[in-house]
């Protein structure tokens, strides 16, 4: 087991109240998996990343629960003592890869900075190691391009410096935020591609952060859906796509527009807006903007209960496929969101 | 011959001509290069240079008299019969060390302060924001005039500080010193906002992800990008303290004569205007064209750093 997080909660403190961005989210990971993270913005994704690795500061800020990383309890850590993991055991790919480099330094140094500070190595050794790191993620000219700045690469060619940059030491979890979302569709799944390569050739453990279920359908073996800061179901990426349960997983698969869908046909959209952290509705956080509420479920938080399939939680009380679900389907008949259950696993991204 | 030239324009690869739509040529930036430069090798080798008279020149009669500018006197001589034009490179000799000198010490100083408040927040950035408001509120002239008025009485006094008197607290050092704590003030809050915004920046949770100490963080991630903000910051800061210690002269307390300073000759020489036009005009005009040339480049190079974070 690589990384073990038990009950993570983390809080801000804000003059408006405190906003619970993470909620009690658990889930672990073994060496050389992939874990999906998907959720809409808000929906704490982002910061349930960040505060896996530690990397959040503030005085307001507040988590609790347990982040074991190798066996080792991390939460308690300063940051401090945090550092001597960062970069050499975890690291982190950014979503903009446009601001994520610094516009003044030549991508060569950027590289080999990790590479001094964490192995100890020789300037040569290092400029050495950086090269072949370009050219690991497809650089071309991986010796000219260390004397470039940033500002010289496109959008595409900056994201792999930025891969290349977090897998410099050879760690074992990159956490992968949005890493395609500034990038066209094209280089997007290049990219998700090498970051797949480079994940099976070095085993380490990716945890992939998107709010788009296309991205995480074809690279991870488990997604976990985070609603309003917690997580509302998990299950391994076939099991998830096969047999959801959580209407807010349909609906999110609902939305993706579809091939075959005629020309001019309406985007299907989620009504209502992501919760108030500071004030979650009672109940279930989803239930405001459900299609399939029942009194039941703005009164009580469905806890996580396991499905019928190995691996699968989901939090809900009248789940995908439940006689509550099918009857209130039918009386909604063509308003009801679109995406059947039990679609096969592969998804048109 | 229009058909065969839009075939060859489809084939070859279009090579448009990058034309900047308003192509000005940079007047104000090669004469502000151009002053500056004459001004600064006049003020180091006027030592040696033949045709620059000493500045502290004995007077030496009537005979040389308020003499109107001309082939001897190139921007004629004051009623004590000394060179302007000598008086006028000594003065900016004086002015621009005063300046330079100040807002060098204001940099380091502001910098440090700046991305420190910037980046840890806190009460180390309470403290200091107390102090930088106070400075800014206070009025700038009368803290220079009280300061360097007292300098005198200190350096006239036998008091002593670690075994050391005040003799070297000459006026000029006194105005230097306050210039730069001047100046710490507004330099402290600009790299303050600058490091506010820069410490967001992706990059530096990147650099943070990746187990980079704070401070090297601060010098390599955060200085850098702080650099071309203080580019344009030393040279309107010289700008306006040139003005300022010309101000300062002359009202009289800047350097004391027979030394010269560009204010100085202006207060030295005003009641004289009628009679001798010159002594007071030329220092003024040398005054008027070093602060133009120091806002003229300071201005080109802040749209330059401009340009290029636009490009990013």
């Amino acid at each position: 087991m690589l990384l073990e997080v038990t009950d993570l909660r983390t809080s801000f403190r804000t003059p408006r109240g405190t906003v619970k961005a993470v909620d009690g989210v658990s889930f672990t990971l073994d060496r050389g998996r992939a874990l999906g993270i998907v959720g809409e913005s808000g929906s704490g994704k982002t910061v349930l990343s960040r505060s896996v690795m530690g990397l959040l500061v503030g005085s307001n800020l507040e988590r609790t629960g347990s982040i074991r990383f190798e066996g080792e309890e991390t939460i308690d850590r300063t940051a401090r003592q945090m550092r001597d993991l960062w970069g050499a055991e975890m690291s982190m790919i950014f979503q903009d890869p446009m601001t994520s480099l610094n516009p003044l330094m030549k991508i060569g140094k950027q590289i080999t900075e990790p590479l001094h500070a964490h192995l100890g190595l020789s300037k040569s050794d290092a400029l050495a190691t950086a090269e072949q790191l370009l050219r690991d993620v497809r650089i071309p000219e991986a010796g000219r391009r260390l004397k470039q700045y940033p500002h010289e690469l496109s959008g595409g060619m900056r994201q792999r410096v930025m891969i290349a940059i977090a897998l410099a030491c050879g760690p074992a979890l990159v956490f992968a935020d949005e890493p395609t979302t500034a990038l066209d569709v094209t280089v997007q799944s290049q990219i998700l591609e090498l970051i797949g390569v480079q994940r099976r050739e070095r085993n380490m453990s990716v945890i992939l952060v998107t709010h788009d279920l296309g991205v995480v359908a074809g690279h991870t073996d488990e997604i976990a859906v985070m609603y309003g800061g917690r997580l509302v179901e998990k299950a391994p990426t076939r099991q998830l796509f096969a047999n959801m349960k959580m209407p807010y997983t349909e609906a999110l698969l609902a939305s993706i527009p579809k091939l075959e869908d005629r020309s001019h046909t309406r985007l299907t959209t989620i009504p209502g807006r992501p919760p108030d952290l500071v004030n979650p509705p009672a109940g279930c956080p989803f239930s405001p903007r459900c299609a399939y509420v029942r009194d039941r479920c703005r009164a009580e938080a469905p806890p996580l209960t396991p499905a019928e399939d190995a691996g699968h939680v989901f939090a809900c009380w009248y789940p995908v496929g439940s006689p509550e679900y099918h009857e209130r389907r039918a009386e909604l008949g063509d308003a009801a969101p679109a995406a059947a259950p039990g679609a096969d696993g592969e998804v048109a991204s | 011959m229009t058909d065969a030239a839009a075939t060859a324009a489809t084939i070859a690869p279009v090579i448009v001509n990058e034309v900047p739509r308003r192509r000005r040529p940079p007047l104000g930036m090669a004469f502000g290069i151009l002053w500056l430069v004459t001004i600064i090798l006049l003020t180091v080798l006027a030592d040696f240079l033949p045709f620059v008279r000493g500045a502290t020149q004995a007077p030496r009669g009537a005979s040389n008299y308020a003499f109107g500018p001309g082939v001897d006197f190139w921007f004629g001589s004051d009623r004590l019969g000394r060179d302007v034009f000598a008086r006028c490179v000594y003065g900016a000799r004086i002015s621009l060390i005063i300046a330079v000198t100040s807002i060098a010490i204001g940099l380091v100083v502001g910098t440090a302060l700046g991305m420190l408040t910037g980046y840890f927040r806190g009460w180390i950035d309470r403290v200091v924001s107390i102090f930088v408001d106070s400075l800014l509120a206070f009025p700038a002239i009368i803290l220079a005039a009280l300061v360097v008025g007292r300098a005198g009485a200190l350096r006239e006094s036998d008091i002593q500080v670690l075994g050391l008197g005040f003799t070297w607290l000459s006026n000029a050092w006194a105005i230097t010193a306050v210039f730069a704590v001047l100046s710490v003030a507004p330099i402290t809050r600009i790299v303050r906002a600058q490091t506010l915004s820069l410490s967001q920046r992706e990059y530096v949770l990147a650099a943070r992800s990746l187990g980079a100490r704070t401070p090297r963080i601060l010098v390599r991630e955060i200085l850098p990008n702080v650099v071309p903000v203080l580019v344009s910051v030393l040279f309107t800061g010289v700008a306006i303290l040139l003005a300022a210690e010309a101000g300062l002269a002359f009202l009289g307390y800047s350097v004391e004569p027979p030394q010269a300073s560009w204010g100085l000759m202006v207060t030295e020489n005003r009641e004289f205007i009628d009679e001798a036009w010159w002594a007071t005009l030329f220092p003024c005009l040398m005054l008027f064209l070093t602060v133009l040339s120091f806002n003229l480049i300071g201005d080109r190079v802040a749209r330059k750093f401009d340009i290029r974070e636009a490009a990013l």
